[in-house]
């Protein structure tokens, strides 16, 4: 595939008095301008819940006027918190597929002018029905995802919170992130209960923000060097093990297969720790390490900017807030500003060549795995 | 336990690969067949997981307990409880036509269940408004 991404815009994410409409504008004109405003001729943008009261629907045209983009086609697409990542893969597919030259991709969230109640019971939306009737939430299902895990490795409970502590020591230094201050251990272990085991701090935040990026035709860096997805079955009963989600693994194994790469070529990582206990996870089924180990990585600091393989320096979902749509398209903005040097006080001291940048929709029933960087 | 009525639960089996599963409105989850043959199996179960939500979804009144279940050949159900059991428990699962409720038994000597006199205590599930 030759398609580089050209430009990369984000927002601050947490509570915001924009809208929507605004939010997205942001981001995207940071990467419009990134690109010297040089023409667009796709859009393809992506939010969950702009279809709620007072969204801005329909989302493109509006997007379109606000953009002065009437110009370009347009494409929508929706996969929960894999939104973002769905975007980026359509406008790569599509510019791959030599229908265009130049693409916008815009992903965003509007959160907070909601109840927690109300977005709780939208974001259920997510699970399977039969499920979500039983009075499911997704972080209930991911505590019970969490306390298989903790079973089948002998994990201490206390340490399902090591991952929120490296994503708040991580977001101190990114200055769009929501959680600006590090946490200890024994904070976040003291924190309220959401769904026994989990609790507040081992979940992401409901935010707003948005993310854009400019995708090109042809070489040149930061190239994409591969895409890849995958489905697992979406009830959690027709799944045998809750300890590793299969969906990563194959969008992991397409993405290598794609990329003519393996793991140990990735110099750094964002993976989608909407719940503390899933950033081990996702490491084992990006096959960073073995099943078990992931937390052992955050125990012994190999995580860290200049650690065996940086994961989530934006600060990640726990860190730098969870605004659905946004946060798969916000991860690899991230990667991308670290291939290109653009990271600020959050870069490792050798700037990384290859970076691989993961989302989950829904309880992992689809997910996406995007490699970026020098072609091998 | 004699008292206990004698209840069944309904599990699927696939015509084509054999594969046990809980029924569902969609083919078979393993090879896509749509020959599922239904059977009953005894209700009981053992926890494998279990959660406590400290705010249920609307509709739901606390205390909201959800558990991940094994029933018959390895089949897992997702069950509501109205009390804690923690995993290696014993339930009974029933479905009520929309979601599967557990009802803690007691674990056959292991004592992880609980009381005949927590089991016996009222009315057993809100169900949804």
């Amino acid at each position: 595939m030759t398609v580089r991404v050209a430009s990369v815009g984000v927002g601050r994410f947490g509570k915001r008095p924009e809208g929507l409409l605004e939010l997205a504008a942001e981001a995207a004109s940071i990467a419009l301008d990134g690109v010297g405003r040089k023409p667009i001729d796709l859009v393809v943008a992506g939010s969950m819940l702009s279809h709620g009261a007072g969204g801005p629907e329909p989302l493109l045209p509006r997007l379109a006027e606000r953009l002065s983009l009437e110009g370009a086609s347009g494409l929508r697409v929706e996969s929960t918190s894999g939104t973002g990542a769905m975007a980026f893969h359509t406008a790569a597919l599509a510019l791959a597929a030599g229908g265009f030259e130049r693409a916008l991709v815009v992903a965003a969230e509007k959160m907070t002018d909601r109840t927690t109640p109300e977005i709780t019971g939208e974001l259920a939306a997510a699970l399977h029905p039969s499920e979500a009737a039983a009075g499911a939430t997704m972080p209930a299902l991911a505590a019970l995802v969490a306390q298989r895990y903790v079973e089948r490795h002998g994990v201490d409970v206390a340490d399902l919170a090591l991952p929120t502590i490296h994503a708040r020591t991580m977001a101190a230094a990114n200055p769009n992130a929501m959680f600006r201050t590090p946490v200890a251990l024994a904070e976040a272990n003291a924190s309220r209960f959401v769904a026994s085991p989990l609790r507040l701090l081992h979940c992401s935040a409901i935010a707003d923000g948005a993310a854009a990026a400019v995708l090109e035709r042809g070489d040149g860096p930061v190239r994409v060097l591969g895409l890849g997805q995958g489905f697992e079955a979406m009830r959690i009963v027709d799944r045998s093990d809750l300890t590793t989600f299969a969906a990563t693994r194959t969008a992991a194994k397409r993405a290598y297969e794609a990329a003519g790469l393996t793991r140990k070529e990735i110099e750094i990582v964002e993976v989608h720790d909407a719940f503390a206990p899933f950033a081990p996870i996702h490491l084992e089924d990006l096959g960073f390490c073995g099943p078990g180990e992931g937390l052992d990585w955050y125990r012994k600091g190999w995580v860290g900017l200049d650690g065996r393989l940086p994961v989530n320096p934006s600060g990640g979902l726990l860190g730098r807030g969870h605004p659905i749509a946004a946060t798969g398209l916000a991860g690899i903005v991230e990667i991308v500003l670290q291939l290109s040097g653009a990271a600020g006080d959050r870069a490792p001291g050798r700037r990384p060549k290859i970076g691989l940048a993961h989302a989950v929709s829904g309880l992992a029933a689809h997910n996406f795995v995007t490699i970026l960087g020098e072609a091998p | 336990m004699t008292d206990a009525p004698v209840r069944t639960l309904v599990l699927s089996r696939c015509g084509s690969c054999q594969l046990r599963y809980l029924p569902r409105d969609a083919p078979c989850p393993r090879c896509g067949a749509n020959r599922a043959e239904t059977y009953p199996v005894p209700p009981d179960a053992r926890v494998l997981a279990a959660t406590e939500l400290s705010v249920p979804p609307p509709g739901w009144t606390a205390p909201h307990h959800l558990l991940l279940a094994e029933v018959a050949d390895g089949v897992r159900v997702l069950a509501v409880a109205r009390h804690a059991v923690p995993p290696g428990g014993a339930v009974r699962i029933e479905f009520d036509g929309t979601v599967y409720r557990a009802t803690p038994t007691g674990t056959a000597g292991r004592g992880e269940g609980e009381s005949p006199k927590a089991r016996s205590a009222g009315p057993s599930f809100e169900p949804p408004r």
